[in-house]
């Protein structure tokens, strides 16, 4: 094979002798990726906040504290990584908290009225799906912007919540007729230990960003997710149905909402329509958006979102154990979420020049 | 002959107050270049459209293999075998070349089929070791590509899947004279391998070059399809598409007589540079000038134009009859007498959103308001008056700017740039993606504005623009000025000369 045209300037001939050889950037040594990946800046801040506080308190560095930190940002992490495939995908998803809320009531009461566990699972995930298609429409065949179509959402399924339950608290036991079999298995997805020592939640968010992460970084699918965030036109002059891929991440994000509000159902296990979740899709967003994911789509990976959801709960879980207020501990985390995201877009644009 | 592979049969499409295809009939055959002409506005936009499976026809069919074959989507058209490349760029910018070359290939994988991101890259690099792009590596992000690579990176796109019909508009509007000749051949290759392209450009002579047959549109019609042969000449395929026939001497006519009535000068730029794009930039600029300004793609002359106005960081010093500008500050610019009419009307041009009367003021707002708020009347009676001067062809002064045709948005957007009354009018690409009509208008414009004393600067990559309406050129290649020519010296031969070279104070 011989440049032909001879027409290329600065053409490397060994490149075009040896095409193998065109591979080769790819293999970068781990190391050395590793500290120019994107999530290197959040994963250091990660370390310096843990060091500052395995040295500032006794207790951080413990295996409890770490595994209930673990467990403290399993829910929010489930919902995060749902969240990630939105705003790739170039959407925002508001309505989350709301579904959380309500799949988790309705899973709840489900319980209650004495449904087996697999049914009533089932079912709360569905409503999460559902709402989610109903978003993935509005915002595409429905040509809403989803800003508008999933705030709407929001209150609607807030609205629903409160009109299922009447507004009353909802507690799973016994008392109130979940049969016991039932209650127990409810019970140790919430509350259970694996091999006595890993919480559930943590099994469950370990077990969601192992796959969602092999979704968006290694399928089809989660190509078609950056190239449809990345230029919609493109997309759809390559042939990809842009709709559907926006439509799938919204069902994506809907079930994931679900499936952490059922373990906080069942975790508590009691619910209220009127406070469960409330304000939570903020913290969601926040904490993808800390892990480097852009509001404007295309960007945006699961390891980062990881990070992202540690920050926040490492955070949180660091002020309670140095006594800070709590009133203290809410405008720390916003001064850390704006830092966080102003670091990224310096250094960004300091790489790009 | 080869047998038709594509045929459109009685077309018609029309779209609020416009009959964009009236009863169009044309005919691809299999494995031919067919050209298609026309001046905007004539529909061959919405022909590629059709075909891209982005618009449907309200009336008549399209046949393929004689079939009645109805595109009804993107996705349809694309497993038809039907690939269309838009001028406008449509590159994932987070994605890298090689994601971006196998877009089409992933679309079409089922969901959730693991992607082998290393053989991806070399089957990318493959690709574009065919098309003679060995210096693009795969795994460059498309976003820190120039514009021309990355036309390059889109055109790889659309043939790394076999189509059977390559629809290519304007495909080289951004590319140097070699990348076009490079593409050109690629075209050629493809031809022989069976592909039908069709090639949609205002290029005339590039069309005679290439076409086996031309086809001509004009105002939704179909006029005629040529074959193309030895007799057939630039002037009779402008007389097609016009509807009468243009003299090349009318056109020389026009052209500005050197120091006819230069006054004093106003624009002084001294030692400019932008890092990475241009160093030691120095000219001036006189009343009654139009200094044009040519170069390649990569000479850095793209950047000039937003250096100058203050858009772009600089290094060195502009000054405007006497005054200082400081860099990074446009507004300064403007105050001081300076208009920018940017290359990309879409994105840095107009305020699509918004009016024409809107648009026309907007660079001039303060002197529309009183106490903050904005005068109605002043602001109408103004954009009526440049609407008037700059013979606008437009429906009112409220119709929003997004909906007009090319030419006319760059009448709207140089009425802007002239609402600030202006000493020194900067143009960059003026007549980009225009009609051959608009064009004359809008060089005639330019004429007469030079006539009142404004000081033009027009940075263009099209040769014929630059020749024949500057009284001054200057010639850049490899980051600075390569050398100058006025009057008669300004020749087609002595500036690809000088654009070609290197500089030399590079050699020295």
């Amino acid at each position: 094979m011989t440049d032909e045209t001879g027409t290329g300037v600065g053409v490397k001939p060994a490149a075009v002798d040896r095409p193998a050889k065109r591979a080769a950037p790819a293999r970068v040594p781990w190391l050395a990726r590793l500290l120019t990946a994107k999530e290197t800046g959040v994963f250091l801040a990660l370390v310096c906040m843990c060091l500052f506080l395995a040295f500032a308190t006794e207790s951080f560095l413990t295996t409890t504290n770490l595994l209930n930190v673990g467990r403290q940002i399993s829910l929010l992490g489930i919902m995060a990584v749902g969240m990630t495939f939105v705003l790739v995908a170039g959407e925002i998803d508001l309505s989350v908290g709301s579904i959380y809320a309500l799949s988790g009531l309705a899973t709840g009461m489900l319980v209650i009225a004495g449904w087996p566990l697999l049914p009533a699972l089932v079912l709360g995930l569905m409503i999460g799906a559902s709402i989610g298609l109903i978003n993935g429409l509005m915002s595409t065949y429905g040509r809403l912007p989803s800003l508008i179509a999933t705030l709407g959402m929001l209150s609607i399924v807030r609205g629903t919540a409160l009109l299922l339950t009447d507004g009353q608290p909802v507690t799973v036991n016994e008392r109130n007729g979940a049969h016991p079999d039932v209650l127990a298995s409810f019970e140790f997805m919430g509350q259970g230990y694996l091999f006595g020592i890993v919480p559930m939640q943590l099994v469950f968010f370990i077990l969601v960003a192992a796959i969602g992460w092999l979704v968006l970084s290694r399928t089809a699918f989660g190509f078609r997710v950056f190239a449809v965030g990345g230029s919609a036109k493109a997309a759809r002059v390559s042939g990809i149905h842009v709709h559907s891929v926006k439509i799938w991440a919204f069902v994506i994000m809907g079930m994931l909402a679900a499936l952490a509000g059922i373990l906080s159902m069942a975790f508590l296990p009691s619910g209220q329509a009127g406070r469960t979740g409330l304000g939570l899709e903020l913290d969601v967003i926040a904490a993808v958006v800390v892990g480097g994911a852009s509001l404007s789509g295309g960007i945006g990976t699961i390891p980062g979102t990881v990070l992202g959801v540690l920050i926040i709960g490492v955070l949180r879980n660091g002020l309670v154990l140095m006594g800070v207020s709590p009133f203290m501990q809410e405008v720390m985390i916003g001064l850390v979420i704006i830092i966080a995201v102003a670091i990224d877009k310096w250094s960004m644009r300091s790489r790009a020049s | 002959m080869a047998p038709t592979l594509l045929e459109l049969k009685d077309i018609t499409r029309t779209f609020p107050g416009v009959v964009a295809m009236d009863d169009v009939s044309v005919a691809f055959r299999a494995g031919e270049i067919h050209a298609v002409i026309g001046e905007n506005g004539a529909g061959k936009s919405t022909m590629m459209n059709l075909l891209a499976g982005e618009l449907q026809p309200d009336a008549g069919s399209i046949l393929i293999d004689g079939k009645p074959t109805p595109i009804r989507s993107p996705i349809a058209s694309q497993k038809l075998g039907i690939r269309v490349v838009f001028q406008e760029l449509s590159l994932c910018q987070n994605l890298t070349v090689g994601e971006n070359v196998l877009l089409s290939d992933f679309a079409a994988r089922p969901a959730l089929s693991h992607l082998a991101r290393r053989r991806s890259a070399q089957a990318a690099a493959a690709t574009l070791r065919e098309l003679g792009l060995t210096d693009l590596e795969t795994d460059t992000p498309v976003s820190s590509l120039t514009v021309a690579q990355q036309q390059l990176v889109e055109i790889a796109r659309a043939i790394s899947h076999r189509a059977r019909i390559l629809v290519l508009d304007e495909p080289n509007s951004a590319l140097s004279p070699r990348e076009s000749q490079r593409l050109f051949d690629l075209v050629r290759a493809l031809k022989q391998q069976g592909v039908t392209i069709l090639y949609v450009s205002h290029h005339l002579d590039e069309v005679l070059a290439l076409a086996d047959r031309i086809s001509v549109m004009r105002d939704g019609r179909l006029i005629t399809t040529l074959d193309n042969g030895p007799d057939l000449t630039v002037d009779q395929l402008v007389a097609h598409m016009v509807g009468r026939e243009v003299d090349a001497a009318e056109q020389y006519a026009l052209r500005p007589e050197a120091h006819a009535h230069i006054g004093e000068p106003v624009l002084d730029v001294r030692d400019l540079s932008v890092p990475g794009h241009i160093e030691h930039v120095s000219f001036s600029l006189s009343r009654g000038e139009i200094l044009g300004v040519a170069g390649l793609p990569d000479s850095g002359k793209d950047i000039l134009a937003d250096a100058v106005f203050g858009l772009a960081p600089r290094g060195g010093t502009v000054e405007i009859g006497g005054i200082r500008l400081a860099p990074g500050r446009p507004y300064h610019a403007i105050a001081a007498g300076m208009s920018l009419i940017p290359a990309d009307r879409r994105a840095a041009g107009a305020l699509l959103s918004m009016t024409v009367a809107e648009n026309t003021v907007s660079a001039a707002l303060r002197r529309f308001a009183r106490a903050g708020f904005l005068r109605g009347r002043p602001i109408r009676n103004t954009a009526h008056e440049y609407v008037g001067k700059l013979d606008a062809r437009i429906a009112g002064l409220g119709q929003k700017i997004a909906t007009l045709s090319g030419g006319n948005q760059q009448k709207i957007i140089l009425a802007r740039g002239l609402v600030t009354g202006p000493r020194v009018l900067i143009l960059h690409e003026p007549t980009r993606g225009i009609d051959v009509g608009a064009k004359a208008e809008i060089y005639a414009i330019l004429k007469q504005l030079a006539a009142e004393g404004l000081a033009v600067l027009m940075v263009s990559s099209e040769l014929p623009e630059i020749m024949l309406h500057s009284s001054r050129v200057i010639v850049m290649a490899d980051r600075t000025i390569a050398g100058q020519l006025s009057g008669s010296d300004i020749t087609e031969e002595a500036i690809m000369a000088l654009a070609t070279r290197k500089s030399e104070r590079r050699a020295a």
